[in-house]
């Protein structure tokens, strides 16, 4: 039995993201958990079950070959097809949106596990269909029929922000496969003329829109939210107002525990906190992109494809997110990547983690079965 | 793998995907850049706008005590309860418990709310709860509603109640002094409240103190110069007399005879302070200061004084009243039977009026005027520090016309007290001067601190001062108007009065105002004790039958919770031996 072989450095971010995220989600979450249940540690104690459950089911996935995943790839993307028809059916409304299935005590959000099968079906996709994907139309087009379904079942929900994350990261993923550029452009412009003319036709988009460009338009309605965040933000000034001594947290920014945590790390830990996340964060991009290289020097285009896939999810969704909390970009629900509260996405996270990290550990045994040989015999 | 194949990634592309990522996250430490260090004063100033609230720091009120530092009003801590209308409408499953814990109605609350939340302006703020206790607030708080906030205030509290009412006063409930001490002294016993800036949540409650904008400086202390157990005596006798004498109402008013200070002030009707429901607005006000009436034969010790002073007359000097009643430009001037030649003592003793009219009549207008203005007549009781205001609002100074325009029919009338007013703390005022041998003192509220000097002014010689507190002590002796005021053990010194009162320039048949006035003990005078009883109904109305035995129980009472000794110690003796003998 060979030892497991993986960059350390990827496991090291990520565990650090995830004790950063523990540390603010209890932070932020204080107030709203009293208020809420009465006991502080409510989202803590769940949080950190969320992270446990999830370290392990990262531990397991990692075990299972790429192989496999490359084999179970059409299999994956049927589920999560099923599971966005059968979130419509019987899911939990929250705030206008049906975005969770009730698992007992837990609440699956089906579209956290839909961006993992579609990273996993589209690395297949690209390899099965490789010719047609770098020459043909239809190569580019098939796939993007099937998302354009996908994007369907969760605008109905709705769930647009995980809607734009998946396209973007499918998207990606054939651009870095190397489809031909001109049919992005034919996708994209148009794509970005039917929003314009989404949000000028509809007044509750407009106004959406209006929130995020000019939040002190309308500071008790639709800019509410944003401009609570950016106090957050000047308040943090360059190194915080202390560890705990959030203000805007006590009532003031909605989600501060969820989707707006990174707000309140800019408020408590200032510039010198935010900067830190980013980096962190971008560290994580860059050796995603590294285990992706090192996958391709090793001749495996599949693990290629889901290094660059899982890479792409992890670095769209965490600078809208951070785009968002500093109202560079209109709201979603997004979370941050390993520090919001919320167990579904810690789970898929946790588990995209474990299939890059799978990658990388292929990699390096196929490098090295194709490297030590020499190298021992000069010893 | 086939070193022919071509690999997964496109030339060039990565590089591209890794430098647009690069760029953006470039950005967003840009923008945090911009949002934290650059645009930090308006989004501080943007938050603070938010959470900072300058909030009152409330400061207690001071504690009135009486002379000996019992409590007569005092303050406690008490929690207001507020709502936010526009959030509690949106509770409406949680209103009916909320309603029943402050003592709404259910329905009457919910449409007030209601009311409120759709006000355009203004504030939509309410009260649910004023004046709540600890535990009101914690179960209130335990509901868990959105929308209601509390703020500490101060409910104040009176633990003599009635007792000392009229002096004491009351507040509003925001705590501002409305009557008596505590409007009088409102701005000593409030202090000044500070403010102070807290951060609050978005449920409005206090996060986090900031700054002390300003401290609050508590109230001051008032020490009285009330002693409430005399006050408590003297409330007892004189309620007591009101109702078994079926009279409208009445006052007692007791001095330390040598400082001016007010032992003890009681009225009847009063109020009790701690239940506003029984508020009877005309019952809140300190009759013995604000109702004046004439003196009436209480007067006449101060008609003589002034003859004796003036030097036109000795004590000696004999006055025929015969036959009893005398013609004075068609007014009859009377008195209860033929006299004969009688000498001062006797004018007082008996209470004559004829007696009293002829000496007046011997004497300038203006000399009788000025013993009248001299003792306090016309003028108000008490002094007032610059800036201070009296001590008894609305006290009222009594009529006394300048003599110039007395008419000699008025000169007459005026010295059996008739054709002028005072009110009963006046009276007793004046009294204080013939106790004091002849000096005068400005009456106090407030206790005379120790050391400090008494204003003093001698307005009667102290010769005549003696020989009239002789002839009071004429009156309550056998034979004299006043024998009901007498106190075993004590030589008491006093002069009944029994007017007939006044009304539509008239006077009235059957309605009258009994009065005694008097000091003990007469060889030393220590206390002023002056009673007025408004219109007796039952069949004694005479100062000599209904108001002396008031006199005699609030001055023994008053003599002995003082310490005063005995001046005629064995009759007490003699009192004790029959005692035993029966």
């Amino acid at each position: 039995m060979r030892s497991w072989q993986f960059d350390p450095s990827i496991l090291a971010i990520a565990l650090t993201i995830i004790g950063v995220g523990l540390v603010m989600v209890y932070s932020s979450s204080v107030a709203v958990a009293d208020h809420l249940t009465g006991k502080p540690y409510f989202f803590l104690e769940r949080q950190g079950v969320f992270t446990l459950v999830s370290l392990i089911a990262a531990a397991l996935m990692f075990q299972v070959p790429m192989t496999e995943w490359q084999r179970l790839g059409p299999w994956l993307m049927g589920v999560g097809a099923l599971l966005l028809v059968v979130v419509l059916l019987v899911g939990r409304d929250v705030n206008g949106s049906t975005r969770w299935i009730p698992l007992g005590s837990f609440n699956l959000q089906v579209s956290e596990m839909v961006k993992l099968a579609v990273v996993v079906y589209m690395a297949g996709y690209l390899v099965r269909q490789r010719e047609r994907v770098l020459h043909r139309i239809g190569g580019f087009a098939a796939p993007m029929a099937l998302l354009g379904v996908l994007v369907v079942l969760l605008m109905l929900e709705p769930d647009f922000g995980a809607a734009v994350v998946m396209l973007a990261t499918a998207m990606g993923m054939m651009f870095l496969a190397g489809a031909r550029i001109w049919l992005f452009l034919a996708v994209l412009l148009p794509g970005v003329m039917v929003l314009a003319v989404m949000v000028y036709g509809s007044e509750y988009r407009m106004r959406r829109m209006a929130g995020f460009l000019d939040p002190w338009q309308d500071p008790t309605g639709t800019g509410y939210q944003l401009i609570q965040a950016l106090i957050a933000f000047g308040r943090g000034e360059w190194f915080g107002a202390g560890l705990g001594d959030s203000v805007q947290k006590f009532f003031y920014l909605p989600e501060a525990h969820t989707d707006f945590v990174f707000s309140i790390v800019a408020e408590e830990l200032g510039l010198m906190g935010t900067w830190g996340v980013i980096v962190l964060f971008a560290l994580l991009i860059s050796r995603g992109f590294d285990v992706a290289k090192r996958a391709e020097r090793a001749g495996l285009a599949f693990h290629t494809h889901i290094a660059h896939g899982i890479t792409l999810w992890l670095a769209i969704q965490s600078i809208i997110n951070i785009g968002v909390n500093m109202g560079a970009l209109p709201t979603k629900g997004l979370t941050l990547p390993f520090m919001s509260y919320g167990g579904s996405s810690l789970l898929s996270n946790c588990v995209a983690l474990a299939l890059l990290l799978r990658v990388d550990h292929e990699a390096r045994g196929a490098l090295g079965k194709a490297g030590r040989g020499p190298t021992e015999v000069n010893a | 793998m086939s070193g022919a194949q071509l690999p997964p990634t496109a030339p060039g592309r990565r590089q591209f995907a890794i430098g647009l990522i690069a760029v953006m996250l470039g950005a967003l430490m840009s923008r945090a850049f911009y949002l934290h260090i650059l645009d930090q004063d308006h989004l501080q100033a943007q938050g603070e706008k938010r959470h900072l609230r300058t909030q009152a720091l409330p400061a207690a009120r001071g504690i009135i005590y009486d002379r000996n530092g019992e409590p007569l009003a005092v303050s406690t801590r008490v929690e207001t309860v507020n709502g936010e209308p526009e959030e509690l409408v949106l509770q409406r499953e949680q209103l009916p418990r909320l309603a029943r814990l402050v003592g709404w109605d259910s329905a009457e609350l919910t449409e007030e709310l209601e009311r409120r939340a759709c006000r355009k302006e203004g504030s939509k703020h309410i009260f649910l709860k004023r004046n709540a206790n600890p535990t009101l607030v914690r179960r209130v708080e335990a509901l868990g509603i959105e929308g209601i906030f509390t703020e500490p205030g101060e409910r104040r509290f009176y633990p003599a109640a009635e007792i000392p009412a009229n002096i004491v006063g009351f507040t509003d409930l925001n705590g501002k002094g409305l009557e008596g001490v505590e409007y009088v002294y409102n701005q000593r016993l409030a202090g000044s409240a500070g403010s102070e800036r807290v951060i609050r949540d978005n449920h409005k409650r206090t996060v986090e103190r900031v700054e002390i904008v300003e401290e609050a400086r508590n109230g001051e202390d008032l020490y009285l110069s009330i002693d409430r157990r005399l006050q408590y005596l003297a409330m007892r006798a004189l309620e007591k007399s009101v109702r078994n004498n079926g009279a409208r109402g009445g006052s007692v008013v007791v001095l330390d005879a040598t400082t001016g200070e007010l032992l003890a002030l009681a009225n009847q009707p009063t109020f009790n302070p701690n239940d506003n429901k029984d508020w009877i607005v005309d019952h809140y006000r300190n009759r013995a200061v604000t109702d004046t009436f004439e003196p009436g034969s209480t007067i006449k010790p101060f008609t003589i004084a002034a003859a004796i002073d003036s030097g036109r007359f000795t004590e000696q000097d004999l006055i025929d009243t015969t036959p009893g009643y005398m013609m004075l430009a068609g007014y009859r001037i009377s008195d209860a039977r033929n006299y004969g030649r009688i000498d001062m003592a006797t004018i007082i003793q008996k209470s004559s009026n004829v007696g009293a009219a002829k000496v007046a009549m011997e004497l300038k207008a203006e000399q009788l005027h000025h013993m009248l203005t001299q003792v306090g007549f016309g003028e108000r009781t008490s002094s007032a520090a610059p800036g201070e205001e009296y001590p008894f609002p609305g006290e009222a100074k009594g009529h006394l016309k300048p003599y110039r325009e007395w008419q000699r029919v008025e000169q007459a009338t005026m010295s059996y007290g008739y054709g002028f007013s005072a009110t009963a703390l006046q009276l007793a005022k004046a009294y204080a001067v013939l106790a004091d041998h002849g000096r005068m003192h400005p009456i106090r509220l407030l206790r005379l601190e120790p050391g400090s000097e008494v204003p003093t002014t001698q307005v009667i010689t102290l010769e005549t001062a003696r020989i009239v507190q002789g002839m009071l002590e004429s009156v309550v002796a056998a034979g004299g108007t006043g024998t009901g005021a007498q106190v075993p053990g004590y030589r008491i010194a006093g002069k009944t009065g029994t007017v007939r009162k006044a009304h539509d320039g008239g006077y009235e048949e059957e309605r009258y105002r009994a009065l005694f006035a008097g000091f003990a003990p007469a060889s030393n005078p220590r206390i002023v004790v002056v009673v007025v009883l408004d219109e007796p109904s039952g069949h004694y109305y005479y100062g000599g039958e209904v108001a002396a035995p008031i006199f005699a129980e609030v001055t023994a009472g008053a003599l002995r919770l003082l310490d005063i000794p005995p001046d005629r110690p064995l009759e007490l003796l003699r009192m004790a031996s029959a005692g035993g003998k029966s």
